[in-house]
Protein backbone atom coordinates (compact mmCIF):
# COMPACT_ATOMS: atom_id res chain seq x y z
CA UNK A 1 0.00 0.00 0.00
CA UNK A 2 2.83 2.33 0.82
CA UNK A 3 3.99 1.66 -2.67
CA UNK A 4 0.69 2.80 -4.11
CA UNK A 5 0.77 6.01 -2.13
CA UNK A 6 4.37 6.60 -3.10
CA UNK A 7 3.82 6.42 -6.84
CA UNK A 8 6.16 9.18 -8.01
CA UNK A 9 4.55 9.55 -11.44
CA UNK A 10 1.14 10.21 -9.99
CA UNK A 11 2.72 12.54 -7.48
CA UNK A 12 4.28 14.55 -10.28
CA UNK A 13 1.04 14.49 -12.24
CA UNK A 14 -0.76 15.95 -9.22
CA UNK A 15 1.81 18.52 -8.22
CA UNK A 16 3.53 19.77 -11.36
CA UNK A 17 0.62 21.62 -13.05
CA UNK A 18 -0.11 23.55 -9.87
CA UNK A 19 3.49 24.38 -9.18
CA UNK A 20 4.03 25.33 -12.81
CA UNK A 21 1.14 27.78 -12.95
CA UNK A 22 1.88 29.10 -9.51
CA UNK A 23 5.49 29.63 -10.41
CA UNK A 24 4.83 31.32 -13.75
CA UNK A 25 2.07 33.70 -12.63
CA UNK A 26 3.01 34.22 -9.01
CA UNK A 27 6.60 33.56 -8.08
CA UNK A 28 8.21 34.64 -11.32
CA UNK A 29 6.41 38.03 -11.35
CA UNK A 30 7.66 38.66 -7.83
CA UNK A 31 11.25 38.27 -8.96
CA UNK A 32 10.53 40.27 -12.09
CA UNK A 33 9.17 43.08 -9.93
CA UNK A 34 12.42 43.28 -8.05
CA UNK A 35 14.35 43.30 -11.32
CA UNK A 36 12.19 45.98 -12.99
CA UNK A 37 12.13 47.98 -9.79
CA UNK A 38 15.78 48.91 -10.11
CA UNK A 39 15.55 49.92 -13.78
CA UNK A 40 14.09 52.84 -15.68
CA UNK A 41 12.24 50.55 -18.11
CA UNK A 42 9.45 52.26 -20.03
CA UNK A 43 8.26 49.27 -22.04
CA UNK A 44 9.90 50.44 -25.27
CA UNK A 45 13.56 51.26 -24.79
CA UNK A 46 15.97 48.78 -23.27
CA UNK A 47 15.97 48.95 -19.51
CA UNK A 48 18.84 50.70 -17.80
CA UNK A 49 19.94 49.83 -14.28
CA UNK A 50 19.34 52.79 -11.99
CA UNK A 51 19.88 51.22 -8.59
CA UNK A 52 17.70 52.56 -5.83
CA UNK A 53 16.85 55.75 -7.69
CA UNK A 54 13.19 54.76 -8.16
CA UNK A 55 12.78 54.18 -4.48
CA UNK A 56 14.39 57.48 -3.56
CA UNK A 57 12.28 59.30 -6.13
CA UNK A 58 9.14 57.68 -4.80
CA UNK A 59 9.54 59.31 -1.42
CA UNK A 60 10.30 62.65 -3.06
CA UNK A 61 7.23 62.26 -5.26
CA UNK A 62 4.63 64.45 -3.56
CA UNK A 63 1.77 62.72 -5.40
CA UNK A 64 2.88 59.34 -4.12
CA UNK A 65 3.36 60.47 -0.51
CA UNK A 66 -0.09 62.05 -0.70
CA UNK A 67 -1.45 58.69 -1.80
CA UNK A 68 0.25 56.99 1.17
CA UNK A 69 -1.58 59.45 3.39
CA UNK A 70 -4.87 58.51 1.74
CA UNK A 71 -4.22 54.82 2.44
CA UNK A 72 -3.66 55.78 6.05
CA UNK A 73 -7.08 57.46 6.04
CA UNK A 74 -8.55 54.13 5.02
CA UNK A 75 -6.81 52.45 7.94
CA UNK A 76 -7.77 55.11 10.47
CA UNK A 77 -11.35 55.19 9.24
CA UNK A 78 -11.70 51.43 9.63
CA UNK A 79 -10.12 51.30 13.06
CA UNK A 80 -11.78 54.30 14.66
CA UNK A 81 -15.13 54.46 12.87
CA UNK A 82 -15.85 51.04 11.43
CA UNK A 83 -14.58 48.76 14.19
CA UNK A 84 -16.65 50.36 16.97
CA UNK A 85 -19.71 50.24 14.73
CA UNK A 86 -18.97 46.65 13.79
CA UNK A 87 -18.78 45.64 17.45
CA UNK A 88 -21.95 47.55 18.29
CA UNK A 89 -23.99 46.04 15.50
CA UNK A 90 -22.67 42.53 16.12
CA UNK A 91 -23.68 42.83 19.75
CA UNK A 92 -27.09 44.13 18.76
CA UNK A 93 -27.68 41.31 16.29
CA UNK A 94 -26.50 38.70 18.77
CA UNK A 95 -28.93 40.13 21.34
CA UNK A 96 -32.10 39.82 19.31
CA UNK A 97 -33.97 36.61 18.73
CA UNK A 98 -36.39 37.63 16.08
CA UNK A 99 -35.08 38.53 12.60
CA UNK A 100 -31.53 37.57 13.53
CA UNK A 101 -31.08 35.65 10.28
CA UNK A 102 -32.63 38.47 8.29
CA UNK A 103 -30.27 41.07 9.78
CA UNK A 104 -27.28 38.86 9.18
CA UNK A 105 -28.19 38.17 5.55
CA UNK A 106 -28.96 41.80 4.80
CA UNK A 107 -25.87 43.39 6.32
CA UNK A 108 -23.68 40.83 4.58
CA UNK A 109 -25.19 41.47 1.17
CA UNK A 110 -22.99 44.34 -0.06
CA UNK A 111 -19.86 42.26 0.36
CA UNK A 112 -20.93 39.79 -2.33
CA UNK A 113 -21.25 42.51 -4.96
CA UNK A 114 -18.48 43.68 -7.21
CA UNK A 115 -16.77 46.85 -6.10
CA UNK A 116 -17.23 48.40 -9.52
CA UNK A 117 -21.01 48.03 -9.35
CA UNK A 118 -21.02 49.47 -5.84
CA UNK A 119 -18.92 52.36 -7.06
CA UNK A 120 -21.46 53.12 -9.78
CA UNK A 121 -24.34 52.74 -7.36
CA UNK A 122 -22.84 55.16 -4.88
CA UNK A 123 -21.84 57.68 -7.49
CA UNK A 124 -25.53 58.21 -7.95
CA UNK A 125 -26.09 58.46 -4.22
CA UNK A 126 -23.57 61.30 -4.29
CA UNK A 127 -24.88 62.78 -7.53
CA UNK A 128 -25.04 66.58 -7.22
CA UNK A 129 -28.60 66.92 -8.51
CA UNK A 130 -30.37 63.58 -8.18
CA UNK A 131 -28.31 61.99 -5.43
CA UNK A 132 -29.80 61.09 -2.09
CA UNK A 133 -27.48 63.14 0.06
CA UNK A 134 -28.10 66.44 -1.66
CA UNK A 135 -31.86 65.87 -1.83
CA UNK A 136 -31.79 65.14 1.86
CA UNK A 137 -29.73 68.22 2.70
CA UNK A 138 -31.94 70.21 0.36
CA UNK A 139 -34.90 69.63 2.66
CA UNK A 140 -33.00 71.57 5.29
CA UNK A 141 -32.09 74.28 2.83
CA UNK A 142 -28.46 73.28 2.55
CA UNK A 143 -26.78 74.02 -0.76
CA UNK A 144 -25.82 71.02 -2.90
CA UNK A 145 -22.39 69.59 -2.18
CA UNK A 146 -20.28 68.18 -4.99
CA UNK A 147 -19.33 65.13 -3.00
CA UNK A 148 -17.03 63.42 -5.44
CA UNK A 149 -15.64 66.45 -7.25
CA UNK A 150 -14.93 68.63 -4.23
CA UNK A 151 -11.49 67.77 -2.81
CA UNK A 152 -12.81 68.49 0.67
CA UNK A 153 -15.46 65.79 0.50
CA UNK A 154 -14.23 63.26 -2.05
CA UNK A 155 -12.09 61.19 0.31
CA UNK A 156 -14.79 60.97 2.94
CA UNK A 157 -17.33 59.96 0.30
CA UNK A 158 -15.13 57.10 -0.88
CA UNK A 159 -14.46 56.00 2.71
CA UNK A 160 -18.16 55.86 3.50
CA UNK A 161 -18.83 53.78 0.40
CA UNK A 162 -16.03 51.42 1.30
CA UNK A 163 -17.41 51.08 4.82
CA UNK A 164 -20.88 50.43 3.48
CA UNK A 165 -19.50 47.61 1.35
CA UNK A 166 -17.37 45.81 3.92
CA UNK A 167 -18.82 46.39 7.38
CA UNK A 168 -21.38 43.64 7.02
CA UNK A 169 -18.70 41.10 6.25
CA UNK A 170 -16.88 41.89 9.48
CA UNK A 171 -20.12 42.06 11.45
CA UNK A 172 -20.84 38.48 10.42
CA UNK A 173 -17.31 37.43 11.44
CA UNK A 174 -17.66 39.02 14.88
CA UNK A 175 -21.22 37.78 15.27
CA UNK A 176 -20.07 34.20 14.78
CA UNK A 177 -17.52 34.68 17.56
CA UNK A 178 -20.12 36.16 19.90
CA UNK A 179 -22.55 33.33 19.27
CA UNK A 180 -19.78 30.82 20.01
CA UNK A 181 -19.35 32.12 23.57
CA UNK A 182 -20.84 29.60 26.00
CA UNK A 183 -24.23 30.78 27.27
CA UNK A 184 -23.41 29.99 30.91
CA UNK A 185 -21.04 32.93 31.22
CA UNK A 186 -23.69 35.48 30.34
CA UNK A 187 -26.34 33.67 32.35
CA UNK A 188 -24.17 33.70 35.43
CA UNK A 189 -23.61 37.43 35.05
CA UNK A 190 -27.30 38.01 34.57
CA UNK A 191 -28.08 36.18 37.81
CA UNK A 192 -25.52 38.38 39.52
CA UNK A 193 -27.52 41.34 38.32
CA UNK A 194 -25.51 42.63 35.36
CA UNK A 195 -27.57 44.56 32.83
CA UNK A 196 -27.47 43.86 29.13
CA UNK A 197 -25.16 46.77 28.41
CA UNK A 198 -22.85 45.85 31.30
CA UNK A 199 -22.63 42.30 30.02
CA UNK A 200 -21.90 43.49 26.51
CA UNK A 201 -19.07 45.75 27.66
CA UNK A 202 -17.59 43.73 30.50
CA UNK A 203 -18.06 40.15 29.32
CA UNK A 204 -18.73 39.77 25.62
CA UNK A 205 -16.38 42.43 24.29
CA UNK A 206 -13.28 41.17 26.14
CA UNK A 207 -14.08 37.63 25.04
CA UNK A 208 -14.19 38.61 21.38
CA UNK A 209 -10.96 40.58 21.42
CA UNK A 210 -9.12 37.93 19.37
CA UNK A 211 -11.59 38.19 16.50
CA UNK A 212 -11.54 41.98 16.72
CA UNK A 213 -7.81 41.80 16.42
CA UNK A 214 -8.32 39.72 13.26
CA UNK A 215 -10.78 42.29 11.95
CA UNK A 216 -8.25 45.09 12.50
CA UNK A 217 -5.57 43.02 10.74
CA UNK A 218 -7.84 42.35 7.79
CA UNK A 219 -8.81 46.02 7.66
CA UNK A 220 -5.18 47.07 7.50
CA UNK A 221 -4.50 44.52 4.77
CA UNK A 222 -7.63 45.62 2.92
CA UNK A 223 -6.73 49.30 3.23
CA UNK A 224 -3.33 48.63 1.70
CA UNK A 225 -4.94 46.79 -1.21
CA UNK A 226 -7.74 49.22 -1.90
CA UNK A 227 -7.86 50.30 -5.54
CA UNK A 228 -11.03 49.24 -7.39
CA UNK A 229 -13.34 51.61 -5.59
CA UNK A 230 -11.05 54.57 -6.24
CA UNK A 231 -10.59 53.74 -9.92
CA UNK A 232 -14.32 53.39 -10.44
CA UNK A 233 -15.59 56.32 -8.39
CA UNK A 234 -13.01 59.07 -8.83
CA UNK A 235 -9.98 57.63 -10.62
CA UNK A 236 -7.89 59.32 -7.96
CA UNK A 237 -9.37 62.76 -8.48
CA UNK A 238 -10.25 65.49 -7.92
CA UNK A 239 -6.65 66.62 -8.18
CA UNK A 240 -5.32 63.49 -6.49
CA UNK A 241 -7.55 63.95 -3.44
CA UNK A 242 -8.54 60.27 -3.41
CA UNK A 243 -5.47 58.73 -5.04
CA UNK A 244 -4.28 55.64 -3.18
CA UNK A 245 -0.92 53.94 -3.57
CA UNK A 246 -2.20 51.13 -5.77
CA UNK A 247 -4.19 53.38 -8.12
CA UNK A 248 -1.19 55.68 -8.46
CA UNK A 249 1.07 52.73 -9.22
CA UNK A 250 -1.31 51.25 -11.79
CA UNK A 251 -1.77 54.57 -13.58
CA UNK A 252 1.96 55.30 -13.63
CA UNK A 253 2.69 51.93 -15.20
CA UNK A 254 -0.15 51.47 -17.64
CA UNK A 255 -0.98 55.06 -18.65
CA UNK A 256 2.49 56.53 -18.59
CA UNK A 257 4.45 53.37 -19.32
CA UNK A 258 6.76 53.88 -16.35
CA UNK A 259 7.09 50.17 -15.63
CA UNK A 260 10.33 50.50 -13.72
CA UNK A 261 9.04 53.20 -11.44
CA UNK A 262 5.67 51.47 -11.10
CA UNK A 263 7.14 48.18 -9.92
CA UNK A 264 9.34 50.05 -7.46
CA UNK A 265 6.13 51.56 -6.08
CA UNK A 266 4.55 48.11 -5.84
CA UNK A 267 7.51 46.89 -3.80
CA UNK A 268 7.14 49.89 -1.50
CA UNK A 269 3.44 49.12 -1.07
CA UNK A 270 4.29 45.55 -0.14
CA UNK A 271 6.97 46.71 2.30
CA UNK A 272 4.65 49.19 4.00
CA UNK A 273 1.99 46.49 4.34
CA UNK A 274 4.52 44.12 5.93
CA UNK A 275 5.80 46.77 8.32
CA UNK A 276 2.32 47.81 9.43
CA UNK A 277 1.31 44.19 9.97
CA UNK A 278 4.45 43.51 11.96
CA UNK A 279 3.97 46.59 14.12
CA UNK A 280 0.39 45.68 14.77
CA UNK A 281 1.30 42.11 15.67
CA UNK A 282 4.02 43.22 18.05
CA UNK A 283 2.13 46.00 19.76
CA UNK A 284 -1.45 44.83 19.94
CA UNK A 285 -2.12 41.31 18.81
CA UNK A 286 0.11 39.68 21.44
CA UNK A 287 -1.88 41.12 24.30
CA UNK A 288 -5.16 39.68 23.21
CA UNK A 289 -3.98 36.36 21.93
CA UNK A 290 -5.49 33.88 24.29
CA UNK A 291 -8.98 33.68 25.62
CA UNK A 292 -10.11 30.74 27.65
CA UNK A 293 -13.67 30.18 28.62
CA UNK B 1 -42.91 50.09 28.86
CA UNK B 2 -39.25 49.57 29.82
CA UNK B 3 -39.41 46.03 28.49
CA UNK B 4 -40.79 47.06 25.14
CA UNK B 5 -38.19 49.79 25.10
CA UNK B 6 -35.41 47.33 25.83
CA UNK B 7 -36.51 45.03 23.07
CA UNK B 8 -37.39 47.78 20.66
CA UNK B 9 -34.21 49.83 20.65
CA UNK B 10 -31.93 47.14 19.19
CA UNK B 11 -34.45 46.41 16.46
CA UNK B 12 -34.83 50.09 15.74
CA UNK B 13 -31.07 50.57 15.36
CA UNK B 14 -30.73 47.44 13.26
CA UNK B 15 -33.61 48.48 11.04
CA UNK B 16 -31.89 51.80 10.41
CA UNK B 17 -28.81 49.90 9.33
CA UNK B 18 -30.87 47.60 7.12
CA UNK B 19 -32.48 50.64 5.48
CA UNK B 20 -29.04 52.15 4.83
CA UNK B 21 -28.01 48.91 3.15
CA UNK B 22 -31.15 48.47 1.10
CA UNK B 23 -31.80 52.09 0.19
CA UNK B 24 -29.38 52.37 -2.74
CA UNK B 25 -30.85 49.23 -4.27
CA UNK B 26 -34.41 50.47 -3.99
CA UNK B 27 -33.43 53.87 -5.38
CA UNK B 28 -31.77 52.22 -8.36
CA UNK B 29 -34.62 49.80 -8.92
CA UNK B 30 -37.30 52.52 -8.92
CA UNK B 31 -35.25 54.80 -11.10
CA UNK B 32 -34.57 52.08 -13.64
CA UNK B 33 -38.27 52.03 -14.51
CA UNK B 34 -38.45 55.76 -15.11
CA UNK B 35 -38.28 56.89 -18.67
CA UNK B 36 -36.34 60.14 -18.41
CA UNK B 37 -33.79 61.99 -16.35
CA UNK B 38 -36.45 64.55 -15.46
CA UNK B 39 -38.63 61.91 -13.89
CA UNK B 40 -35.75 61.03 -11.60
CA UNK B 41 -34.71 64.60 -10.85
CA UNK B 42 -38.25 65.64 -9.93
CA UNK B 43 -39.02 62.71 -7.66
CA UNK B 44 -35.89 60.69 -7.01
CA UNK B 45 -37.45 58.60 -4.28
CA UNK B 46 -40.93 58.33 -5.68
CA UNK B 47 -42.40 55.31 -7.32
CA UNK B 48 -42.31 55.55 -11.09
CA UNK B 49 -45.67 56.87 -12.30
CA UNK B 50 -45.74 54.40 -15.11
CA UNK B 51 -43.55 51.39 -15.26
CA UNK B 52 -41.53 51.22 -18.42
CA UNK B 53 -39.59 48.15 -19.32
CA UNK B 54 -38.17 49.81 -22.40
CA UNK B 55 -35.01 50.64 -20.49
CA UNK B 56 -34.42 46.98 -19.93
CA UNK B 57 -34.70 46.04 -23.56
CA UNK B 58 -32.53 48.99 -24.52
CA UNK B 59 -29.87 48.38 -21.90
CA UNK B 60 -29.67 44.71 -22.74
CA UNK B 61 -29.02 45.60 -26.37
CA UNK B 62 -26.95 48.77 -26.10
CA UNK B 63 -24.80 47.76 -23.20
CA UNK B 64 -24.18 44.29 -24.53
CA UNK B 65 -24.88 43.18 -21.00
CA UNK B 66 -25.62 39.71 -22.31
CA UNK B 67 -22.08 39.58 -23.75
CA UNK B 68 -20.44 40.84 -20.57
CA UNK B 69 -22.57 38.50 -18.55
CA UNK B 70 -21.63 35.50 -20.63
CA UNK B 71 -17.92 36.45 -20.54
CA UNK B 72 -17.97 36.84 -16.78
CA UNK B 73 -19.92 33.65 -16.26
CA UNK B 74 -17.78 31.35 -18.34
CA UNK B 75 -14.48 32.91 -17.30
CA UNK B 76 -15.17 32.81 -13.58
CA UNK B 77 -16.69 29.34 -13.76
CA UNK B 78 -13.94 27.77 -15.84
CA UNK B 79 -11.16 29.39 -13.80
CA UNK B 80 -12.79 28.28 -10.55
CA UNK B 81 -13.31 24.73 -11.81
CA UNK B 82 -9.76 24.36 -13.10
CA UNK B 83 -8.31 25.89 -9.93
CA UNK B 84 -10.25 23.54 -7.72
CA UNK B 85 -9.15 20.44 -9.66
CA UNK B 86 -5.51 21.47 -9.65
CA UNK B 87 -5.65 22.46 -5.99
CA UNK B 88 -7.44 19.27 -4.95
CA UNK B 89 -4.95 17.04 -6.78
CA UNK B 90 -2.00 18.88 -5.26
CA UNK B 91 -3.61 18.87 -1.85
CA UNK B 92 -4.12 15.12 -2.16
CA UNK B 93 -0.48 14.61 -3.05
CA UNK B 94 0.61 16.74 -0.10
CA UNK B 95 -1.85 15.48 2.49
CA UNK B 96 -2.29 11.82 1.62
CA UNK B 97 0.61 10.55 -0.42
CA UNK B 98 3.62 9.29 1.44
CA UNK B 99 6.40 11.43 0.11
CA UNK B 100 6.57 13.54 3.22
CA UNK B 101 9.79 15.39 2.63
CA UNK B 102 8.95 16.62 -0.86
CA UNK B 103 5.42 17.40 0.24
CA UNK B 104 6.68 19.60 3.01
CA UNK B 105 8.85 21.58 0.62
CA UNK B 106 6.01 21.91 -1.90
CA UNK B 107 3.64 23.02 0.83
CA UNK B 108 6.01 25.68 2.18
CA UNK B 109 6.67 26.91 -1.33
CA UNK B 110 2.96 27.37 -2.01
CA UNK B 111 2.41 28.92 1.40
CA UNK B 112 4.64 31.86 0.49
CA UNK B 113 2.03 32.84 -2.05
CA UNK B 114 -0.37 33.70 0.76
CA UNK B 115 1.88 36.53 1.83
CA UNK B 116 1.96 38.31 -1.50
CA UNK B 117 -0.90 40.71 -2.16
CA UNK B 118 -2.14 40.48 -5.74
CA UNK B 119 -1.78 44.23 -6.36
CA UNK B 120 1.95 43.95 -5.99
CA UNK B 121 2.05 41.49 -8.88
CA UNK B 122 -0.07 43.60 -11.15
CA UNK B 123 2.59 45.25 -13.32
CA UNK B 124 4.77 42.16 -13.68
CA UNK B 125 1.72 40.10 -14.57
CA UNK B 126 0.80 42.70 -17.14
CA UNK B 127 4.25 42.44 -18.70
CA UNK B 128 4.15 38.66 -18.46
CA UNK B 129 0.86 38.26 -20.32
CA UNK B 130 2.10 40.76 -22.87
CA UNK B 131 5.26 38.71 -23.39
CA UNK B 132 3.24 35.52 -23.64
CA UNK B 133 1.20 37.16 -26.37
CA UNK B 134 -2.11 36.70 -24.57
CA UNK B 135 -2.71 40.32 -23.53
CA UNK B 136 -6.20 41.35 -24.57
CA UNK B 137 -7.52 37.79 -24.67
CA UNK B 138 -9.46 35.92 -22.02
CA UNK B 139 -6.41 33.79 -21.36
CA UNK B 140 -4.75 36.82 -19.79
CA UNK B 141 -7.44 36.72 -17.10
CA UNK B 142 -7.93 32.97 -16.93
CA UNK B 143 -4.35 32.13 -15.94
CA UNK B 144 -3.92 34.83 -13.27
CA UNK B 145 -7.33 33.90 -11.82
CA UNK B 146 -6.40 30.22 -11.60
CA UNK B 147 -2.89 30.88 -10.32
CA UNK B 148 -4.09 33.48 -7.85
CA UNK B 149 -6.61 31.04 -6.39
CA UNK B 150 -4.13 28.19 -5.92
CA UNK B 151 -2.20 29.05 -2.73
CA UNK B 152 -5.26 29.66 -0.63
CA UNK B 153 -7.19 26.74 -2.13
CA UNK B 154 -4.36 24.24 -1.62
CA UNK B 155 -3.93 25.43 1.96
CA UNK B 156 -7.58 24.99 2.86
CA UNK B 157 -8.03 21.65 1.11
CA UNK B 158 -4.81 20.22 2.59
CA UNK B 159 -6.06 21.07 6.08
CA UNK B 160 -9.33 19.32 5.33
CA UNK B 161 -7.81 16.22 3.69
CA UNK B 162 -5.35 15.72 6.52
CA UNK B 163 -8.27 15.33 8.89
CA UNK B 164 -9.84 12.47 6.92
CA UNK B 165 -9.13 9.16 8.72
CA UNK B 166 -7.01 6.78 6.66
CA UNK B 167 -8.81 3.46 7.32
CA UNK B 168 -11.18 3.70 4.42
CA UNK B 169 -8.50 4.64 1.95
CA UNK B 170 -6.18 1.91 3.23
CA UNK B 171 -8.86 -0.73 2.92
CA UNK B 172 -9.63 0.33 -0.63
CA UNK B 173 -5.98 0.24 -1.60
CA UNK B 174 -5.52 -3.20 -0.07
CA UNK B 175 -8.47 -4.26 -2.22
CA UNK B 176 -6.53 -3.10 -5.24
CA UNK B 177 -7.65 0.48 -5.84
CA UNK B 178 -4.91 2.59 -7.40
CA UNK B 179 -3.80 5.95 -6.15
CA UNK B 180 -5.76 7.93 -8.74
CA UNK B 181 -8.81 5.83 -7.96
CA UNK B 182 -8.38 6.50 -4.29
CA UNK B 183 -8.15 10.23 -4.97
CA UNK B 184 -11.16 10.37 -7.27
CA UNK B 185 -13.43 7.88 -5.55
CA UNK B 186 -12.63 8.18 -1.87
CA UNK B 187 -10.85 11.34 -0.81
CA UNK B 188 -12.41 13.75 -3.32
CA UNK B 189 -16.03 12.88 -2.43
CA UNK B 190 -15.19 13.12 1.26
CA UNK B 191 -13.69 16.58 0.75
CA UNK B 192 -16.78 18.09 -0.83
CA UNK B 193 -17.49 20.55 2.02
CA UNK B 194 -14.02 22.09 1.69
CA UNK B 195 -14.27 22.06 -2.09
CA UNK B 196 -17.60 23.91 -2.00
CA UNK B 197 -16.14 26.60 0.25
CA UNK B 198 -13.10 27.07 -1.92
CA UNK B 199 -15.18 27.01 -5.08
CA UNK B 200 -17.50 29.75 -3.87
CA UNK B 201 -14.67 31.99 -2.74
CA UNK B 202 -12.90 31.64 -6.06
CA UNK B 203 -16.03 31.98 -8.15
CA UNK B 204 -17.13 35.19 -6.43
CA UNK B 205 -13.61 36.56 -6.50
CA UNK B 206 -13.37 36.00 -10.25
CA UNK B 207 -16.87 37.27 -10.90
CA UNK B 208 -16.18 40.57 -9.14
CA UNK B 209 -12.57 41.05 -10.22
CA UNK B 210 -11.99 44.50 -11.67
CA UNK B 211 -8.34 45.53 -11.77
CA UNK B 212 -6.96 42.91 -14.16
CA UNK B 213 -9.98 42.79 -16.41
CA UNK B 214 -9.93 46.56 -16.68
CA UNK B 215 -6.35 46.76 -17.85
CA UNK B 216 -5.77 43.41 -19.57
CA UNK B 217 -8.84 43.51 -21.82
CA UNK B 218 -9.44 46.35 -24.23
CA UNK B 219 -11.94 44.98 -26.76
CA UNK B 220 -15.47 45.74 -25.73
CA UNK B 221 -16.93 42.35 -26.65
CA UNK B 222 -14.38 40.58 -24.42
CA UNK B 223 -15.13 42.66 -21.33
CA UNK B 224 -16.44 41.14 -18.16
CA UNK B 225 -19.41 42.48 -16.26
CA UNK B 226 -17.60 44.74 -13.75
CA UNK B 227 -15.51 46.52 -16.39
CA UNK B 228 -18.28 46.39 -18.98
CA UNK B 229 -20.63 48.20 -16.62
CA UNK B 230 -18.09 50.91 -15.88
CA UNK B 231 -17.60 51.42 -19.62
CA UNK B 232 -21.36 51.52 -20.05
CA UNK B 233 -21.64 54.16 -17.35
CA UNK B 234 -18.99 56.26 -19.06
CA UNK B 235 -20.65 56.14 -22.45
CA UNK B 236 -24.22 56.77 -21.26
CA UNK B 237 -23.43 59.27 -18.53
CA UNK B 238 -26.38 61.41 -19.46
CA UNK B 239 -29.02 58.72 -19.56
CA UNK B 240 -29.48 57.81 -15.90
CA UNK B 241 -32.37 55.37 -16.23
CA UNK B 242 -30.40 53.34 -18.71
CA UNK B 243 -27.34 53.13 -16.45
CA UNK B 244 -29.54 52.20 -13.51
CA UNK B 245 -31.12 49.48 -15.57
CA UNK B 246 -27.70 48.10 -16.41
CA UNK B 247 -26.81 48.02 -12.73
CA UNK B 248 -30.04 46.23 -11.84
CA UNK B 249 -29.52 43.60 -14.53
CA UNK B 250 -25.97 42.93 -13.44
CA UNK B 251 -26.75 42.78 -9.73
CA UNK B 252 -29.91 40.71 -9.92
CA UNK B 253 -28.45 37.27 -10.69
CA UNK B 254 -26.00 37.56 -7.83
CA UNK B 255 -28.73 38.59 -5.41
CA UNK B 256 -30.94 35.71 -6.54
CA UNK B 257 -28.07 33.27 -6.09
CA UNK B 258 -27.40 34.80 -2.70
CA UNK B 259 -31.05 34.37 -1.78
CA UNK B 260 -30.83 30.64 -2.38
CA UNK B 261 -27.33 29.94 -1.10
CA UNK B 262 -26.89 32.61 1.57
CA UNK B 263 -25.74 30.19 4.23
CA UNK B 264 -23.14 28.52 2.08
CA UNK B 265 -21.96 31.82 0.64
CA UNK B 266 -21.65 33.53 4.02
CA UNK B 267 -19.81 30.57 5.52
CA UNK B 268 -17.57 30.21 2.51
CA UNK B 269 -16.63 33.85 2.27
CA UNK B 270 -16.01 34.34 5.96
CA UNK B 271 -13.91 31.18 6.02
CA UNK B 272 -11.93 32.71 3.19
CA UNK B 273 -11.71 36.05 4.96
CA UNK B 274 -8.02 35.57 5.42
CA UNK B 275 -7.65 35.60 1.68
CA UNK B 276 -9.75 38.74 1.27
Amino acid sequence: MNKTLRNPYVYLLFVVPTIGLYFLFFVYPVFQSVVYGVTDWDGLNPAKFVGLENFINAFKDADFTASIRNNMYFILFSIFIQVPLIITFSLLISGVKRFQGFYKTTVFMPSILSTSIIGILWQFMYHPSIGFFNKFLGWFGIEPIYWLSDPKWAMLSVLVTNAWQWMGFYIVLVLAAILAIPKEINEAAEIDGATGIQRAIKITTPLIMPIISVVVMLSIAGAMRVVDIVLVMTNGGPAGATEVMASYMVNKAIRFGQYGYGTALSIIIFAIALILTAIYQLVFARKSERVEY
Amino acid sequence: MPKIFKKGVPHLLLMIYVIIILFPFVFILFSSFKYSNDAIVNAPFGLPDRISFENYAEAWKKAKISTYFFNSAYLSLSAAVVAIFLAAATAYAIARMRLKRISNAVYQFILIGMLIPSNVLFISQYILVKDLGILGTHWSLFFPYVAGALPFSVLLIVAFMKAIPSEMEEAAIVDGLGVIGSFLRIILPLSVPALVTVFIINLMGNWNEYLLSNFFISKDYLRTLPTGMVGFRDSFKMNYPLVFTGVVISVLPILVLYGFLQRTIIEGLTAGGVKG
